[in-house]
């Protein structure tokens, strides 16, 4: 029983060590990947389609050494959220079906002067499937790049594809930094809010017990977990700016790197190889 | 005599199932005998953490067992609050988990919880405060995040005392507390001891510190038990103690090289009145 543990749930900012193509690719090369198969991904409206990109995105998992298990477990904390999702545009996106597709079920709920509908029709139930598919597909390919990816390699990346951008202003290395920060920070409160319910189940806190109905109760119990998590990350984030001042932070401007990223033909080959695909299942036109 | 708490061949995984999983206990033992003050050593990651988050029940045994006065930690369905009102945890560095404005609403957090009723909430917060040395009428109604470091450990400390355990654990209570405080906080922890008569178990680098306040010492070193007994069986192996990356008492350490210049220095000195006497004892031969 592991009552506290919640970094197993945590799979956000977490990287897996490993010496895959995908881990060695260049970070730039990686995001920019990633932007492609999330334009395929959200593009492609066929049941083919999408049953091909969700082979893609797990071949795309094990062919990048990844524990097939443990990363699609990563999709535990929205599952709720997805299944509630998905109920309910099975009952009522077909409501408003703009493409007038044929309808296979409806029902008229006898509520009295309150009109309540419930349509399925043939366009519904693909945008209900499709999104699902698509939602799933968007959170492991861009789990890939965590897992493979070093959050300094990240933000590197992030830094100097936004570098371009910097005569119009965009403050590339400042978001990247703030990237940086964000992802690093994420596994550390965990572990803090795991060390705290812990702390204050010692003292007589009691987590355990659920009920119906009794939702004050239920939020009044967060105060002694929050008002810490606060505080601490307030300390932190104190402590992280004299760290920087003390190396004389100044941001972006002037600052070189030990390791030079370097954008290399195994690099150029992946990223072809991804546009490629894009373009054919952009532009392919799928039986179902 | 039968020990409050027993722990037996404990196994414990953290992550367990995911390709993270850390091994942090593999076959570990402890004892805990009524009113005794016990202390564990070991080098940092050796386990002594997770050791202790078992002896409350936030961990449960994933491998051998784990008693705390008859009852049983793996049994699911053992009321574990039950537990955690036998035994009081202290973590490293509690004063982080202070959160209510005021020290005796902090204090009292716990007793609440329990369902006590005004006067006995309050009669528990009073004795409380005053074993950790806090006078309940001059900090009860003080500012919580207005304290000194170490008086907000001492809140702390006394919201775990609030729920009248019969067994205090500490992880590292001293860790970078001044000297003065320091002492004030052994002196405490043996008053509770003494007074209260409730056992201690305490976590600790600092080996002064264990020779001066513990009663059997157990050494945790990869995960499992590598040495224990009284204070100066422990000590006297320290061979062993280097090779497991730990120290002796510093005096212990001197007694050590007068042996090796060939003066009749004791073996089993380990706190400074004994080296005190010792010395003398040399000096006067």
């Amino acid at each position: 029983m592991d009552d506290f543990e919640f970094l197993r749930d945590v799979t956000l900012g977490q990287y897996l060590p490993g010496s895959s193509v995908t881990h060695r690719m260049d970070p730039r090369a990686k995001l920019l990947a990633l932007g492609l198969l999330i334009w395929a991904i959200t593009s492609v409206t066929s049941y083919f389609g999408n049953f091909v990109l969700v082979a893609t995105v797990l071949g795309l998992i094990v062919c990048s050494g990844l524990p097939l298990g443990y990363v699609v477990r990563g999709i535990r904390p929205v599952l709720p959220v997805l299944a509630l999702f998905f109920v309910f545009q099975l009952l009522f996106a077909g409501n408003y079906d703009p493409t007038g597709s044929p309808i296979i079920w409806r029902w008229e709920a006898p509520l009295g002067p309150l009109p309540v509908n419930f349509t399925l029709t043939v366009s519904s139930l693909r945008l209900s499937i499709v999104s699902i598919a698509r939602l799933f597909c968007l959170l492991m390919v861009t789990s890939v790049l965590t897992f493979t990816t070093t959050t300094t390699g990240l933000t590197h990346g992030v830094e100097l594809l936004l570098a371009p951008l910097r005569p119009l202003r965009v403050p590339g290395h400042e978001l990247a930094m703030v990237l940086a920060i964000a992802l690093r920070f994420v596994p550390t409160l965990a572990e803090e809010l795991e060390r705290i319910m812990k702390a204050q189940a010692s003292r007589g806190a009691d987590f355990g017990r659920r009920g119906r109905l009794r939702f004050i109760q239920q939020t009044r119990q967060l105060v002694p977990i929050v008002v810490p998590l606060f505080v601490g990350t307030f300390r932190r984030a104190e402590d992280l700016i004299m760290a920087m001042e003390a190396r004389c932070y100044v941001g972006g401007r002037g600052r070189t790197r030990l390791a030079q990223l370097e954008f290399k033909p195994r690099d150029w080959l992946a990223l072809s190889v991804v546009a490629a695909y894009t373009a054919f299942m952009l532009l392919f036109k799928f039986p179902v | 005599m039968a020990g409050i708490i027993e722990v037996r061949d404990l196994w414990h995984t953290y992550l367990r199932g995911t390709p993270l999983e850390a091994q942090a206990l593999t076959g570990a033992d402890f004892d805990l005998a009524p009113r005794e003050i016990a202390a564990i050593i070991g080098h940092t990651g050796s386990g002594k953490s997770t050791l202790v988050q078992h002896l409350n029940g936030l961990l449960r045994p994933q491998r051998g067992t784990v008693r705390v006065a008859g009852l049983d930690l793996a049994d699911p369905g053992l009321d574990i609050r039950q537990v955690r009102r036998l035994v009081g945890l202290v973590f490293q560095f509690p004063e982080q988990q202070l959160f209510e404005p005021t020290v005796g609403d902090d204090v009292a957090f716990g007793p609440r919880k329990l369902g006590c009723d005004r006067a006995e909430v309050r009669r528990r917060v009073r004795e409380a405060m005053e074993a950790v040395g806090l006078g309940f009428e001059a900090f009860k109604d003080r500012y919580t995040f207005g304290l000194s470091g170490g008086e907000m450990r001492r809140v702390a400390i006394a919201g775990v005392l609030a729920l009248e355990p019969q067994v205090l654990v500490l992880d590292e209570p001293t860790a970078s507390l001044d000297p003065q405080g320091r002492l004030e906080l052994l002196g405490t922890v043996l008053r509770l001891r003494d007074e209260r008569g409730i056992g201690v178990v305490f976590v600790s680098h600092n080996m002064e510190e264990v020779a001066e306040l513990a009663e059997r010492v157990w050494v945790i070193a990869g995960g499992r038990t590598a040495l224990s007994g009284s204070v100066q069986e422990v000590f006297w192996r320290a061979e062993r103690l280097r090779e497991l990356g730990l120290g002796v008492p510093q005096v212990t350490r001197l007694m050590g090289l007068l042996r090796e210049r060939g003066l009749a220095a004791p073996t089993d000195v380990i706190t400074l009145d004994q080296a005190e006497a010792a010395v003398w004892t040399i000096l006067n031969s």
